[in-house]
C-alpha cells in the first residue's frame, strides 16, 4: 500500500495518545478515516485503560493492519499477540515515557539502552524518580515508570513496593551486578511531570531525563566519565510520534514490531511488585 | 567566668582544635576571607608536627595541649574540628573557660545524654554554641527560608541526594594538604564493617542535610525506616517516613569528577529544590529555587558570593559579638537525636546485605 493508512481512534483513545496532532505530522503515511469508510480503518487506536488487550484483539479480529494503543496499563498480552501474530496485525504501545525516541533509537544511533547498559558492569547505584500530578493513580504512574526503566536497565531483581500512597510509591531493588536501585514516585504540580533515571558508577554515571510526551520537548541522556560530559544527540519527536513512526516502518515493510513481548516482562514485574 | 567583647575594630581571635584536612582546606581558607573580623590565632593537634606547621601557614600559636588553647586570653572563639568522641568535652570545656562563642564540628555530640549536658552548660555559661551543619548558615538556603512561606507544612515529601568525588579532589583544589588520613580498602563481606560505613554514612555525610530535612518533618520524633541498601564503594539509598513525610536519602561517594549535591522538598503544588556547591572550594553559595502555584511560578535565589561554611564563620563572629542571638539549645539537641534516632535505625536495619551482595556480586 503507498496511500496513506487510515486510522480510527475513539474520543478517549485520541485524547490519550494525542492522536490528532501526532497523526498530522505524519501526513504523508496516516490520514483520519472518513466518516463512511470508518469500518475498514487500517489502523485502530486503543485508549490503554484497563480491558485494552480485549478491545485489542476485537480490532484484530475486525481487520486492522495496525493497531495503537495509547498509554497501556500492565495487563496479560499473550493472547492478543498471538491473535496479533496469527493475523499479520503490527500492534504498537505508545508508552508515556519509554517511546521516547531518545531510550531505544532506531538502527546503530547513540541512545540511553547503550549508555545505561555499558555502564551497568561497575555500577554503584541506579536512582529514579517519576513525577505526575496530584490526584493521578500512583499505582499507573509506577507502570509508566518501570516501563521506562526497563527499557533502559534490562532485568531488575529482587524487587520490594516499601509503600504506595496518595502521595507516591518507593521501590527498592538490586541490578544484576547487586548494586541497589531505587524507584520513587511522587505525585506533585511543582514539577513537571517525567521520569528522570541517574545510574552512577565508578568514575561517572549517566543522567537520563524523559519529558512528558505532550510536546516535543527532548529527553536529555548525558554520559559522565573521565572523558567529561557527553550530551547524546537530542530528538525534538514526542514518545507519541515516534510510536506512530514505528508503525509505518513496520506497515511499510510487512514486518510486527516486538512491544507485546517487551511489555509482557513489564506485566510480570508489575504482578511481582502487587504481591508484596 | 567573664565574657569580655574584642575591640569593635580588632579581629576576633580564634583558636582550632584539631588541624586536619577539614581544618587545612575548610576553615583555615574561609577565615582567609573574613581577615577584618577573625584572625586565627591558636592551633592545637595532637600531632605537633601538624600543629606546627598549620599554625605558622597563619602565624598562630602551636600547640599539643587543649587547656592551653582554652587558657589563651588570645582566643575569643574557638572552633572544635577533632575526632567526634571529644566534640562533647571539648565544648563544654570551651563554654567553662568563657570563651565568647564555640564552633563544634557536626555531631556536636554522640548521644543524647552528652547533647543535654552541653545544652546544660551552655545556659549556664551564656556561650552560644554553632554546629558545623554548614548548609543552613548558606546564603541560598537562608534566602529560600525567608521566602518559602507555609511551604514546611504542606510538603509530603523530603530528598537529599550527594554524589561526590573523594574529598581529596577538592582539598587540593582548596589548599596544599599537610597529612590524610590512611585509606583503608574495606570489607564488605563482614556484616559489621557495612554497618560501620552505614552509620558513618548518616552520622558524617547525611548530617549535613537532616537540619534541613527536620525542618520539613514537624514529626520528626516518629521516624520509621523502610529501607536501609549499602552503597559501594560508599554511600546509601535510606528510605524513610513519618506519619506525615516521605524522606528519601541517597549517597554515593565515587571516583567521578562530577559533584551533584540536590535537597528537594515537594509539597503538591510547590516545591523547594537546591543545588549546593561541593565542600572545600570556595565556590559560592547553594542556589535555592522555589516553585508554587501548580509549577507556574518559579523563583530562584542565589548564587551568592560564599558558602555555608563561611557563612557560619560570620553567624559566629556575630555571636561573639552580641550581635545576634544565639541559636536554640533545643534546636541543635533536636537535630542531634533526629540524625542519631536515623543512625541507630539504619544499622538495625542493616543485616543480611553482605551475604546478599556477595552472592549478587558472584554472579554478576
Amino acid at each position: 500500500m503507498s496511500g496513506p493508512y487510515t486510522v480510527l481512534a475513539s474520543p478517549t483513545a485520541r485524547e490519550a495518545g494525542a492522536v490528532t496532532q501526532t497523526v498530522a505530522s505524519l501526513p504523508a503515511t496516516f490520514a483520519p478515516a472518513a466518516k463512511n469508510l470508518q469500518s475498514t480503518a487500517d489502523v485502530l487506536v486503543v485508549a490503554g485503560e484497563p480491558g485494552w488487550t480485549d478491545e485489542a484483539r476485537r480490532a484484530v479480529a475486525a481487520g486492522a493492519r495496525g493497531i495503537v494503543v495509547a498509554n497501556p496499563v500492565p495487563e496479560d498480552t499473550r493472547e492478543l499477540a498471538a491473535a496479533a501474530n496469527a493475523a499479520g496485525t503490527a500492534v504498537v504501545l505508545d508508552l508515556r515515557w519509554a517511546s521516547n525516541p531518545a531510550l531505544v533509537a532506531e538502527g546503530d544511533g547513540p541512545d540511553a539502552r547503550d549508555a545505561v547498559r555499558s555502564a551497568l558492569g561497575t555500577a554503584s547505584l541506579l536512582d529514579s524518580v517519576a513525577a505526575t500530578a496530584p490526584g493521578t493513580d500512583p499505582r499507573r504512574l509506577l507502570g509508566e515508570h518501570l516501563a521506562a526503566l526497563l527499557a533502559v536497565s534490562g532485568p531488575l531483581h529482587e524487587m520490594l513496593l516499601l509503600r504506595c500512597d496518595a502521595t507516591g510509591y518507593t521501590v527498592a531493588g538490586r541490578l544484576a551486578n547487586g548494586a541497589p536501585f531505587t524507584a520513587q514516585g511522587v505525585l506533585t504540580a511543582a514539577r513537571p511531570a517525567g521520569v528522570d533515571i541517574r545510574l552512577y558508577t565508578a568514575d561517572g554515571g549517566v543522567a537520563v531525563q524523559v519529558p512528558d510526551p505532550d510536546a516535543a520537548w527532548p529527553a536529555e541522556v548525558r554520559v559522565t566519565g573521565t572523558h567529561g560530559e557527553l550530551l547524546l544527540p537530542t530528538l525534538y519527536e514526542s514518545a507519541h510520534r515516534s510510536a506512530w513512526r514505528r508503525l509505518k516502518d513496520h506497515l511499510g515493510a510487512g514486518t510486527r514490531p516486538d512491544d507485546l513481548a517487551g511489555f509482557a516482562r513489564l506485566t510480570d514485574l508489575y504482578a511481582t511488585l502487587a504481591d508484596t | 567566668m567573664s565574657h569580655d567583647t574584642a575591640p569593635a575594630d580588632r579581629p576576633l581571635g580564634v583558636g582550632i582544635l584539631g588541624a586536619g584536612p577539614v581544618t587545612q582546606a575548610i576553615h583555615l581558607p574561609a577565615l582567609a576571607r573574613l581577615q577584618d573580623i577573625l584572625e586565627v590565632r591558636h592551633i592545637m593537634d595532637v600531632d605537633p608536627a601538624v600543629a606546627s606547621s598549620v599554625a605558622a601557614r597563619v602565624g598562630a600559636t602551636a600547640g599539643t595541649s587543649m587547656d592551653a588553647l582554652m587558657n589563651d586570653p588570645a582566643v575569643d572563639v574557638v572552633a572544635i574540628c577533632s575526632p567526634h568522641q571529644f566534640h562533647a568535652d571539648q565544648v563544654i570545656a570551651a563554654c567553662r573557660a568563657g570563651k565568647q562563642a564555640v564552633l563544634c564540628e557536626k555531631p556536636f555530640a554522640m548521644n543524647a545524654g552528652e547533647a543535654a549536658r552541653i545544652s546544660a552548660v551552655s545556659s549556664e555559661t551564656g556561650v552560644p554554641i554553632v554546629v558545623g551543619a554548614m548548609h543552613t548558615f548558606d546564603p541560598g538556603w537562608l534566602a529560600a527560608e525567608q521566602n518559602w512561606g507555609d511551604l514546611p507544612e504542606q510538603v509530603h515529601t523530603i530528598r537529599s541526594s550527594i554524589v561526590l568525588p573523594p574529598n581529596a579532589r577538592f582539598e587540593d583544589f582548596a589548599t596544599e594538604i599537610l597529612t590524610r588520613p590512611a585509606a583503608g580498602e574495606p570489607n564488605y563481606s563482614d556484616i559489621n564493617v557495612i554497618k560501620n560505613a552505614l552509620r558513618g554514612g548518616i552520622m558524617g555525610l547525611a548530617i549535613h542535610d537532616l537540619p534541613l530535612v527536620r525542618r520539613f518533618t514537624p514529626d520528626f520524633a516518629d521516624i520509621e525506616v523502610l529501607q536501609v541498601l549499602h552503597v559501594r564503594p560508599f554511600g546509601y539509598a535510606v528510605s524513610l517516613r513519618t506519619p506525615t513525610r516521605v524522606i528519601e536519602l541517597r549517597a554515593v561517594m565515587n571516583s567521578t569528577w562530577k559533584p551533584e549535591w540536590t535537597f528537594e522538598a515537594i509539597a503538591d503544588d510547590a516545591a523547594l529544590h537546591i543545588d549546593f556547591t561541593p565542600s572545600y572550594v570556595q565556590a559560592g553559595s547553594a542556589v535555592a529555587r522555589l516553585t508554587s502555584r501548580g509549577g507556574s511560578e518559579t523563583r530562584t535565589f542565589g548564587p551568592y558570593g560564599h558558602n555555608g561554611y563561611e557563612g557560619e564563620w560570620r553567624e559566629l563572629a556575630e555571636l561573639a559579638k552580641g550581635t545576634r542571638q544565639a541559636p536554640s539549645a533545643q534546636a541543635l539537641i533536636d537535630d542531634l537525636t533526629f540524625a542519631l534516632a536515623i543512625a541507630d535505625a539504619t544499622v538495625d536495619s542493616a543485616p543480611g546485605q553482605a551475604d546478599t551482595a556477595e552472592k549478587a556480586g558472584v554472579s554478576a
